[in-house]
């Protein structure tokens, strides 16, 4: 009986096939209709865990016109859109003097540049540069930001030597205790973007919202009496409440101000997560590109799959665990496994780049107006280093990003600066964020 | 009454006798005492601070200079020289040794020091507010409204630490989880009152991959095999279309077919299914499922013949469709409401509706006297306290905005929908009684204590039965506690322990997240899988209901099986889908007697494509000695693959040349010989006496000598020589679940207290976890440590 039951929790989440339901219309929404001058920059990062095969990667000239080696190869069309940057690093990834775990070190450092603290239970690393974004760009938008994923958020617990696995489900830290966790369904994306209502029709979403910002009235003032009743440690969990409420009650008055407007073509959401993997990455990658069309939020993550994933890639023919064949130890076969697991990333990551170049954007495209980084924060798998890393930067940002270079930076530079940097040219004005020690002056 | 007053007075007379007796032998004692102390000053100091200083801090810790008078200001570190020494891991196999009775002087005496302090002095904690995790959501949800539908799924995955994802402190709130909180609000409390706007949807359910062509349900009937079936709640009376979808297929250019029924069905949770008749069991059909081999004379062309297939609705056969026998269900799709005549006469309507106004045109007064009545009822059962005006109040806000957009009961629907966001129903709070004095403990208040019984016991919300006495302030009572413990446990929704303690004690949970590698093992499926987690469920749930004793968890007579995980067992005469209790005759308990025999846990701490006796070693340790290795020190030299001279090396052989490394080996000699002892188990549990072609050897050694080989031997050891261990472990595990937090030093004194008095009662679970919920840290409650704070 109880089989059946479990059986069924899971299936019944692929409920309400061929409803189809509302999308705010692309152009309508453009924020380059608001302010005609200037596209707004959007941010991405796109994370890809246990490292990558350097040598297949790295290209061997400096500045313009480098040559790509075989992994980088399908990104060679989006040249005049790429920065290729060596010599970053994240070096509060590093032990420090806190043993193993390079896993969670490098899932929690990639953004925030914070050293984590070890612990199962109190987690602690710093507000990562996405969320450093969201809440600045968020009076733009309905949301601050999108947390994405491709492997479920199943796994809970210590995940790698005595850490926490949120270091390694997650990249954005809303504040340095509070990991956000992705979603990887694309059916939960899509309703979060686009509302769950019955009915297509604007009067009766409005409707909706007003009855949710009644009922988080409601929660407000039974936080607020419980406040008063409870101890200083509870009044920081109460705390996490508060916030929660805010933030909602923010993106229903966006949603109410956008909803005039709004043009609603119809489109089906999706209805559950696709068997393999390609076809998810690249869902979860449309609705990426969706968002970011239709101004629903400016920033968005993205982790190909969790740091530290043993996620045996089968429809490559590897039927051995990601992260143990990154233990290659110099072995040719499992390091052409990595390789082959390195390439179908990157082709995945072309994919979003094709999208955002065949969007209309303002005067030009997405691309021309993102900003996405990709990488990791791990350099060689097999060592577990965390310099030197595999970074690259697409996106034009509006016309402050010149592409085609290979950029050489003196070795131990903080990842940070160049975190900073995006958020500079997103309009985001901050002078230091993590363990950065300034700007990079080499993007334009 | 006489027989109390007599006890009061004895109990009175016994304090006084201590008093006084200690009182006069004062001076003697505390010579007496200076004396111990000295003794075991002295043995510290002759045997530990060589390593355990100022200076050199082995592990962190120092044992220089410290207070032996006041042991339980240190009672952190007293605390971990107890479990070390206890266990004969201090001093370490290399350093001079105590006389095994100078030891034993040393536990006793920090274990009377510990345990007299905290008679004392308790400090039962603090736990942080709690959030609902999933289960609890899920079943609060169906206590309270009768709505059986988990929606807790519809909720993220909950954080978890300290092994469980109960733990208050770590349950945090993100903007993403109030959202899914809401929504989940609005579609329970639609269901509920079946909402007359509801509109249709098309729900799909997949068979899951079998490779064995049996019946598949407990709700199908007996006289069938293949198919699904599972259960869909249907939110109004109305017709609906159900659909059974076969699949295209490419070598027989087989078109996607639909078998279509409609049909009127009332509302509520039914069962829906379709399987083959028994008896049209010819060649056996296609298996569902893309892994197809492709084994079978293919069909002759043209001549494609047809089979029965029975949909039914709760057991009751609606129609018999002839579907291509080469086929097999894809998926049944259920959609609707169309055209809905009702609400429907649901369990949940039945259990909302305490009154109903008088009639259709009940004045406003008379709706509101009965939408009064209905939402203290429910509030007050899911706030888990008697509620007052200023609770209501709010509610009946709700309610008038629906009752003027609708009906009376769309007016009911609105407060339900924010009464299940209410801070008082998702959060558990605990109240401090006024007055209390700052960092001193306090007995916990009936009310909070019904709710940690029945989210221990069940997961969910206390009963009425349970809720009353607490009103009534009864729970106090030591008689009436232990009958509610027995029927709390006696109770189905007790079910909760098995899912949600064992369930993640025993890391039942993470079955569903692993894949082992269809190449390396062909045999093990969806089904197998599940097959794999009902037995250790039902064997954990037996422990319990049977009042047996923990120990049985390691070595029984009898496990539960079905066809399918008996062939994978070896084990001869289980027929069927379903599961039954099977008696072990002497030789297969060698293999398959207790837990450290079975698929689940075996798989669990296997890698997808071999076996991991550093995991299996490393789960060993951690969730039955209790003794969790730390996590490996950074710059881990490789395994080597090859000796010096290039020949390819076992497993055992790298094991064995990685543990020379004195680092290494400080942790891995506790771990490999535990998983070595289970090596004749492959991957997924299998009975292997080869791997590799290399016969499996199952021997290893401890490293305080004692010799283990195989399974039997390593329960042996288990249940003898760290029966201790394995007992506090059991205890530590279910008190961290009951409390929702970390065990601290300070919980020491109480784990040891349980283990003596379940001792007499042979460990039986029952009793331990009675004993659980009679400990200080669960009846009480540490107040506020800081003073000053309230400013904030």
């Amino acid at each position: 009986m109880m089989i059946t039951k479990k059986a069924i929790s899971r299936r019944a989440l692929l409920r309400g096939m061929g409803v189809t339901l509302a999308l705010p219309m692309l152009d309508a929404m453009t924020p380059a209709l608001t302010a005609a001058a200037k596209p707004a920059v959007r941010l991405g990062f796109v994370y890809v865990p246990n490292g990558i095969i350097m040598d297949k990667w790295t290209p061997a000239s400096e500045g313009a016109d480098f040559v790509f080696k075989s992994t980088m190869k399908p990104l060679e069309k989006f040249r005049e859109h790429l920065n290729v940057f060596s010599g970053l690093a994240q070096v509060q990834g590093r032990a420090l003097g806190d043993g193993a775990g390079d896993h969670a070190r490098a899932g929690a450092t990639w953004l925030t540049g914070a050293h984590p603290k070890k612990s199962e239970v109190t987690i602690r690393a710093g507000i990562s540069v996405d969320q450093v974004a969201a809440q600045a760009l968020r009076e733009h938008t309905q949301f601050g930001s999108l947390e994405l994923g491709i492997e479920s958020n199943q796994l809970a617990g210590g995940c790698d030597s005595g850490y926490s696995c949120a270091y390694t489900n997650t990249i954005a830290w809303r504040n340095a205790t509070t990991p956000l966790p992705v979603e990887n369904n694309p059916r939960a994306i899509f309703e979060r973007l686009f509302g769950e209502g019955d009915s297509t029709d604007a009067a009766s979403r409005l409707a909706l919202m007003d009855s949710q910002r009644s009922i988080l009235d409601y929660v407000n003032s039974g936080i607020k009496r419980l406040n008063a009743k409870v101890g200083a440690r509870d009044r920081v969990k109460l705390a996490e409440y508060t916030d929660a409420i805010r933030d909602i009650e923010r993106r229903i008055q966006k949603a109410e101000q956008q909803s005039a407007t709004m043009k609603l073509p119809v489109m089906e959401r999706p209805n559950a997560v696709p068997d393999e993997f390609e076809d998810h990455v690249r869902l979860v990658m449309d609705l990426q590109v969706l968002a970011y069309q239709s101004d629903l939020t400016r920033v968005i993550t993205l982790m190909m799959a969790r740091e530290g994933s043993n996620r045996p890639y089968r429809n490559l023919g590897i039927s051995d665990g990601h992260h143990n064949i990154t233990h290659h130890q110099n072995d040719p076969d499992k390091i052409a496994k990595v390789t082959k697991i390195n390439e179908v990333h990157v082709k995945l990551f072309a994919y979003l780049l094709d999208k955002l170049k065949a969007t209309p954007d303002g005067e030009g495209n997405l691309l021309d107006n993102s900003l996405i980084v990709y990488g990791s924060s791990i350099c060689d798998g097999n060592l577990h280093t965390h310099h030197d890393l595999p970074i690259v930067l697409a996106g034009g940002g509006g016309g402050q990003v010149k592409g085609n270079k290979h950029v050489m930076l003196p070795k131990e530079t903080p990842l940070n600066n160049l975190l900073l940097s995006m958020l500079d040219k997103a309009g985001v004005a901050v002078d230091k964020v993590g363990d950065s020690t300034g700007k990079l002056d080499c993007l334009a | 009454m006489n027989k109390r007053k007599i006890l009061q007075l004895g109990i009175a007379l016994l304090v006084c006798g201590w008093l006084v007796s200690g009182y006069q032998s004062g001076s003697q004692a505390q010579r007496r005492t200076t004396a111990a102390t000295a003794a075991q000053r002295a043995l510290i100091n002759d045997y530990c601070v060589s390593c355990h200083n100022q200076k050199t801090k082995t592990a962190g810790i120092v044992l220089e200079g410290l207070d032996f008078n006041r042991v339980a200001n240190n009672a952190e570190v007293w605390e971990k020289v107890l479990r070390k020494v206890s266990t004969g891991q201090m001093p370490p196999a290399s350093a001079p040794k105590p006389e095994k009775k100078e030891a034993a002087a040393l536990v006793a005496w920090l274990e009377s020091t510990l345990d007299h302090a905290d008679a004392v002095n308790p400090q039962p904690g603090r736990p942080t507010i709690h959030r609902l995790n999933r289960a609890e959501y899920s079943n609060a949800v169906r206590d309270l409204l009768a709505v059986d539908i988990q929606p807790g799924q519809w909720l993220p995955v909950d954080d978890s630490g300290h092994g469980f994802d109960n733990i208050g402190e770590v349950l945090s709130l993100s903007p993403a989880l109030l959202e899914k909180y809401l929504s989940a609000a609005r579609r329970v409390s639609r269901l509920a009152i079946g909402d007359k706007t509801i509109k249709p949807t098309e729900d799909r359910y997949l068979p899951r991959r079998n490779s064995r062509n049996e019946k598949t349900s407990d709700d199908l009937p007996f006289f069938s095999r293949g198919g699904l079936s599972f259960q869909h709640y249907f939110p109004l009376d109305g017709e609906y279309l159900i659909r059974v979808r076969t699949p295209s297929n490419g070598e027989t250019g087989e078109p996607t077919r639909f078998f279509d029924h409609k049909l009127t069905v009332k509302a509520g949770l039914r069962s829906v299914g379709a399987a083959y008749p028994r008896q049209s069991a010819k060649a056996e059909p296609a298996v569902p499922g893309p892994r197809r081999p492709g084994g079978g004379a293919p069909p002759a062309m043209g001549a494609v013949a047809n089979q029965p297939l029975d949909l039914r609705l709760d057991g009751a056969r609606l129609q018999r469709f002839e579907i291509p026998e080469t086929t097999s269900v894809e998926m049944i799709i259920v959609s609707g409401p169309f055209n809905a005549t009702g609400r429907g006469e649901t369990a949940s309507r039945a259990k909302v509706f305490s009154c109903r106004p008088a009639s259709a045109l009940a004045s406003t007064g008379e709706e509101a006297t009965c939408a009064k009545q209905i939402l203290t009822k429910l509030a007050r059962r899911a706030f888990r306290r008697p509620v007052n005006e200023a609770d209501v109040t709010p509610l009946l806000a709700f309610y008038e905005r629906g009752r003027q957009a609708g009906e009376f009961d769309d007016g009911i629907q609105r407060a339900l929908e924010a009464m299940l966001v209410a801070p008082d129903f998702l959060l558990r709070v605990e109240t401090e009684p006024a007055g209390n004095r700052l960092n001193t403990a306090f007995r916990l208040n009936d009310l909070d204590l019904a709710a940690r019984l029945s989210f221990f016991l069940w997961s969910s919300i206390p009963d009425e039965e349970l809720l009353s006495l607490a009103e009534q302030r009864k729970l106090q009572d030591a008689a009436t506690l232990q009958y509610q413990i027995r029927r709390m446990l006696d109770d189905p929704r007790a079910e909760a322990l098995v899912n949600n303690f064992a369930g993640q004690w025993l890391q039942l949970r993470n079955l569903e997240t692993i894949t082992p590698d269809p190449d390396v093992y062909p045999g093990f499926d969806e089904s197998l899988k599940l097959a794999f987690r009902r037995e250790t469920e039902l064997f954990f749930e037996s422990i319990l209901r049977e009042n047996r004793s923990v120990m049985d968890l390691l070595e029984a007579d009898y496990t539960y099986l079905n066809q399918k995980l008996a062939e994978h067992y070896g084990i001869r005469g289980v027929y069927g889908a379903q599961f039954r209790r099977v008696s072990l005759t002497a030789e297969q308990q060698t293999q398959r007697s207790g837990l450290l025999g079975q698929g689940s846990l075996l798989t669990v701490t296997s890698y997808p494509n071999r076996t991991s006796v550093v995991m299996r070693g490393k789960w060993i340790l951690e969730n039955l000695l209790g003794a969790a290795p730390p996590p490996p020190p950074p710059d881990i030299p490789d395994l080597k693959p090859k000796s010096h001279d290039g020949r390819l090396l076992t497993m055992r052989e790298q094991l064995d040349m990685h543990r020379a490394n004195a680092v290494c080996a400080s942790c891995h000699a506790r771990m490999d010989p535990l998983g070595f002892a289970l090596e004749n188990y492959d991957g997924i549990g299998k009975w292997r006496t080869k791997d590799a072609g290399q016969p499996i050897d199952a021997s290893g050694k401890l490293p305080n000598g004692t010799k283990l080989n195989g399974p039997s031997e390593l329960k042996k050891v288990l249940l003898t020589g760290h029966r201790d261990e394995f007992v506090a472990t059991v205890i530590e595990k279910l008190m961290t679940y009951a409390l929702g937090r970390g065990l601290e030093a300070h919980d020491a004194p109480s784990i040891r207290a349980i283990a003596r008095q379940t001792e007499r009662e042979q460990f039986r679970l029952p009793a331990l976890i009675a004993s659980v919920i009679n400990s200080k840290p669960f009846q009480m409650r540490q107040a506020e440590p800081v003073k000053g704070t309230k400013t904030l």
